[in-house]
């Protein structure tokens, strides 16, 4: 993936994260930037850094207030999953890899949950469900755009 | 990105391990020192800038794309709201008046509300358990760990984490959060407990038999020094009373609409000290 549209794609899903747009936007919306995460991977030909990725998660932390590490480490365990599969994941048709998208995206939140349990008593909410879901269900749309972003994104020269 | 996918020396798992250790020790190190999150807010400053401007950005091209007739009726709705104010705003100084009589009488002193300052949201995390949200003003501003911040409605939060430009506030909401309260009106002591909804608070430890009842306003007491009295809190809108639990739960709406912040008003509240100063 082109490192520019790469940028401009994690300041947006940054961005996302933190939108004032009310209740049902707070319960709904998924990981923007998981989502890019898992799009960068599928469409690298080369396996990505753990240690980028936990970086990525550990800015998401600090950006949010976090606990330190927690989104870090669910990012890099949502990769570990995928390189897992990876290869047969590849070749799902597109809606059997919907399933997929949102194993990965809940294994990714419900792990970020189970981490800061042990800081804060936090019960089982409906977002760590529905973000997912949405998630999944805007999987299509989602790489539709990247897939666009990437085709126009101005060549490098030289 | 051929830079970013490096090379992979160590088996994944390996990796993974490892990264999992560095994070156990990162979090039980943040907890234990939380020097660590100041430092965390500076590193995430220009980040926190690129979100204060596409927030921004954002608010600025949704207010663009109102229709005319949606913004007719927004100012119609606040022209009425004003002169509603401005009818209220008649009887001020009359109350003014009394209520420093009625401090007088009680050999009290009226204290000034203190300073305030408007602070743009730059971040925000709403989601169950950790909720905050992080504000454009910092130390360099005066703003310190434990300040009251407030928002149209009423209070949202305290002051938590500080680094030079920016805050975090942890919200009514939170989990960690707990306020002195009392009833409007009334003067029994009570805390309002967070619980990770952002539409539902709660008043712990109340006996079966609670005077509270739906609709009563909940003000801060000033206990504690932390928040000055009389700040509104929140409205209780449930009382519920199971036949096995010793205690009422007792369900209160926030004044303030902590789902859809913009602006928040951060209060440096007058002692009594400075205000004769």
């Amino acid at each position: 993936m082109k490192a520019g549209a790469l940028i401009v794609g994690f300041v947006l899903a940054f961005f996302t994260e933190s939108l004032p747009l009310g209740p049902l936007y707070v319960q709904l919306h998924p990981d923007f930037v998981a989502l890019l995460i898992l799009y960068w991977a599928l469409s690298s030909s080369q396996a990505l850094s753990y240690v980028a990725i936990w970086l990525i998660g550990l800015v998401q932390d600090l950006l949010l207030g976090d606990l330190l590490g927690a989104q870090a480490i669910s990012l890099v365990l949502m990769l570990v999953l995928l390189y897992t599969w990876i290869s047969r994941v590849r070749r799902l048709p597109p809606w059997e890899q919907l399933f997929f998208i949102f194993f990965l995206l809940l294994a990714q939140r419900v792990s970020a949950w189970l981490w800061q349990l042990w800081v804060v008593p936090i019960a089982w909410h409906n977002s760590l469900l529905l973000g997912p879901a949405l998630g999944a269900a805007l999987w299509p749309l989602l790489t539709y755009l990247l897939d666009q972003l990437q085709r126009h994104w101005p060549q490098r020269r030289g | 990105m051929s830079a970013m996918s490096l090379t992979r020396p160590l088996p994944s798992l390996l990796r993974f391990v490892l990264l999992a250790a560095i994070s156990i020790g990162l979090s039980f190190y943040s907890v234990e020192h939380p020097s660590l999150q100041q430092l965390g807010l500076n590193l995430a400053r220009p980040m926190l800038w690129l979100n204060g401007q596409l927030n921004d950005a954002w608010s600025a091209s949704s207010q663009y794309l109102q229709g005319q007739a949606a913004l007719q009726k927004e100012n119609s709705v606040l022209r009425q709201r004003v002169r509603a104010l401005e009818t209220e705003n008649l009887a001020l100084p009359v109350l003014r008046t009394e209520n420093r009589q009625l401090l007088a009488l009680l050999d009290s002193f009226p204290t000034a509300p203190g300073r305030v300052a408007v602070a743009q949201i730059e971040a925000q995390n709403l989601l169950a358990g950790n909720q905050q949200i992080t504000i454009n003003l910092g130390s360099a501003q005066g703003v310190y760990i434990g300040q009251p911040a407030l928002a149209p409605g009423g209070v949202v939060g305290q002051v938590v984490v500080v680094s030079r430009d920016n805050a975090r506030i942890s919200l009514l909401s939170d989990l960690s959060s707990s306020i002195p309260a009392q009833p409007l009106g009334g003067d029994q002591p009570l805390l309002v407990d967070g619980r990770g909804n952002l539409q539902a608070l709660s008043v712990p430890f109340q006996p079966r038999d609670t005077k509270l009842a739906p609709g009563t306003e909940l003000i801060t007491s000033g206990l504690g020094g932390r928040f000055p009295p009389g700040l509104p809190l929140g409205v209780v809108e449930a009382v519920r009373r199971t036949s096995s639990g010793p205690f009422a739960q007792v369900v209160v709406r926030p004044s303030a609409n902590l789902a859809a912040l913009s602006t928040i008003l951060l209060l440096w509240p007058q002692t009594r000290h400075s205000s004769h100063q």
